[in-house]
């Protein structure tokens, strides 16, 4: 089958390219801004060679535009590899990773750091947006019935939790109008509370997510198949549901607490990668995890010198490329299937 | 040989299967019949390993349940189809109990290219396998089941979504399938199929076997119809084969 090895060289190369985007990403990321930094001396200063950045370039390099590219690139590799992993468990190409009631939860838990916190909002924020997050699918679970009971009943316990946690967080916001504008600032997502900090632990919980999807990934072909085949082949599909959920769900999680809800991600970069390796979005999870990262660092970008000095929610950028994007899918979808 | 002995299969604390005992010799294909509800789907299911049970099924003397080496394939009534994946690649998914997930050997590829010759795939094997039609889906899956070189195999309703032509087609290959040694065990409603091709018939109602014998004669034993509620009527052709036919009479539904 001369056939599969042109195709394996050919997706490989596309897992090169999508490493080599998010490379040509970074840069572009913490060279441009208000003031733009010459890609020799970054290049010279992320190297340690001499004639690097210096002064107040070098801070802004080190200190305040690479933790932001760091974190983009970390919570897009996330949002995007959990999407694509929900849509292999549920089997739906537009599921995406706040399926399950983490975004509600996280938007909870955000709107009851911004209406009680006070003081130090940035620690409080990702704290209380991660529990609400990790609550809300913990709640999904339990009110599915069983651990995993099938994938649409979960689907549907998914959109109960996430609709009370919405009301809830409705009726913290009417009781304190105050809060409406960081929550739905917060909501739109963004990347400015970025520190070396929130990449160490976010980074943390994301990159052991990734791992286990990523040495999951040949397993979740089973998940293809029906339950009765993947049982006749050795394997649980109830398990492998269950810890690539819990694995999606933490890196989404910690991707929600880090940097607010930014959608779409996870619905278009599977759909691209899948559309150039033509192969199963679980097969193809490192190079989704490279692309979208890559995206999110461009989006950032984006947002962070379209309307220079201020500066565009994220969200608002995934939005204007995700949603005619998701349109375009959707005739090519369509026009295929006549 | 397969025997199942005194099994029971309980969901929540209603017994769907009650007191099953079987036997069925290696290298024959019975075919399990029954109203919908019967225990057909359960009692594949259960030989999967899928459901707790009470009594025992045992494969030449040792326990399924146990005997993780024991290669039981299974083709679905509703098969799970996948965008993004070639019928090659969808079949190769059956090597994964040998070779481990994500792999292929060369002795695998050798085995799925000579199963798509056999099923007459070999000429689309790069496409996808959701643009397949019904009669082209089920070759697909019982070309995935024998690339996992089964002892058993296990076919729910494998001819429930097709015309005539395919439904011959796809009964055709699984008796050849049968000829190599392989045990089959299928459901199916249309008993007249069933008696066609499986040496065995099995007829299930409410849990339990009622009747369990030679194709020819469950067919013209009295207790068929009232295993039916009495819903069918056996003709006989001019060559002698048996039709069942649904009863015309009044339903009410």
């Amino acid at each position: 089958m001369k056939q599969n090895q042109i195709d394996r060289v050919w997706r490989w190369q596309i897992t090169a390219s999508a490493a080599a985007a998010l490379l040509i990403a970074c840069l572009l990321g913490v060279g441009f801004g208000p003031v733009n930094l010459d890609f020799g001396s970054i290049i010279r200063t992320l190297l340690g060679l001499p004639n690097g950045l210096e002064n107040e370039d070098r801070t802004l390099l080190l200190e305040l535009r690479l933790p932001r590219v760091v974190l983009g690139a970390l919570v897009g590799a996330a949002l995007a590899t959990s999407g694509a992993v929900y849509q292999s468990v549920f089997r739906n190409p537009l599921a995406d990773p706040y399926l399950l009631g983490v975004a509600s939860g996280a938007g909870l838990g955000a709107t009851i750091a911004i209406t009680n916190g006070g003081g130090d909002l940035h620690a409080l924020l990702p704290i209380f947006a991660f529990l609400g997050g990790v609550l809300a699918v913990a709640a999904t679970f339990l009110v599915a019935g069983r651990l995993f009971a099938d994938p649409s009943t979960l689907l549907l316990a998914g959109i109960a939790v996430g609709s009370f946690a919405t009301a809830f967080q409705t009726y913290l916001q009417q009781r304190n109008s105050a809060a409406l504008r960081p929550v739905y600032s917060w909501i739109l997502g963004e990347l400015t509370v970025a520190n070396w900090d929130v990449v160490k632990w976010a980074g943390f919980y994301i990159l052991i997510a990734l791992a286990v999807l990523i040495r999951i990934s040949k397993v979740l072909d089973a998940l293809m198949l029906s339950d009765e085949e993947a049982y006749s082949l050795g394997v649980s599909p109830q398990k492998i549901r269950m810890i690539a959920v819990a694995a999606a769900t933490l890196a989404t999680a910690t991707a929600v607490s880090a940097s607010g809800l930014i959608g779409f991600v996870g619905i278009v970069v599977p759909h691209l990668v899948r559309g150039l390796t033509k192969r199963a979005t679980n097969r193809s999870l490192l190079s989704i995890a490279f692309v979208g990262a890559a995206f999110l660092v461009i989006a950032d970008l984006g947002a962070r010198t379209l309307l220079s000095p201020a500066e565009l929610p994220i969200g608002v950028i995934t939005a204007f490329v995700g949603a005619p994007f998701f349109l375009f899918v959707l005739r090519a979808r369509n026009r295929g299937s006549q | 040989m397969i025997n199942i002995e005194n099994l029971i299969v309980r969901f929540d604390n209603a017994e769907v299967l009650q007191s099953i005992n079987l036997d069925i010799p290696e290298g024959t294909w019975s075919c399990l019949v029954g109203p919908n509800g019967a225990g057909k789907t359960t009692l594949l299911r259960t030989m999967l390993g899928m459901q707790p049970y009470s009594g025992s099924i045992k494969y030449n003397d040792r326990e399924i349940a146990k005997n993780k080496s024991l290669n039981i394939a299974f083709v679905p009534q509703r098969p799970s189809i996948p965008a993004a994946m070639s019928v090659a690649e969808y079949v190769m998914l059956g090597r994964a109990k040998l070779d481990g997930w994500g792999k292929e050997s060369a002795h695998s590829r050798n085995i799925v290219h000579e199963m798509l010759e056999a099923t007459q795939l070999l000429g689309m094997q790069s496409q996808l396998v959701n643009t397949l039609s019904g009669g082209e889906m089920q070759r697909v899956l019982i070309a995935r089941a024998l690339v996992q070189e089964p002892e058993v195999m296990l076919l729910d309703e494998p001819t429930s979504a097709l015309d005539l032509h395919h439904q011959i087609s796809v009964l055709n290959k699984v008796e050849e399938i049968k000829a190599t040694g392989v045990t089959i065990i299928s459901t199916m409603h249309d008993i007249t199929l069933g008696a066609m091709y499986a040496e065995r018939i099995i007829i299930m109602q409410s849990g339990r076997v009622l009747l369990d014998g030679e194709s020819h004669a469950v067919i013209h034993s009295p207790e068929l119809r009232s295993a039916f509620d009495d819903r069918i009527s056996v003709h006989q052709l001019e060559n002698g084969r048996p039709v069942i036919i649904a009863a015309k009479r009044e339903l009410t539904i």
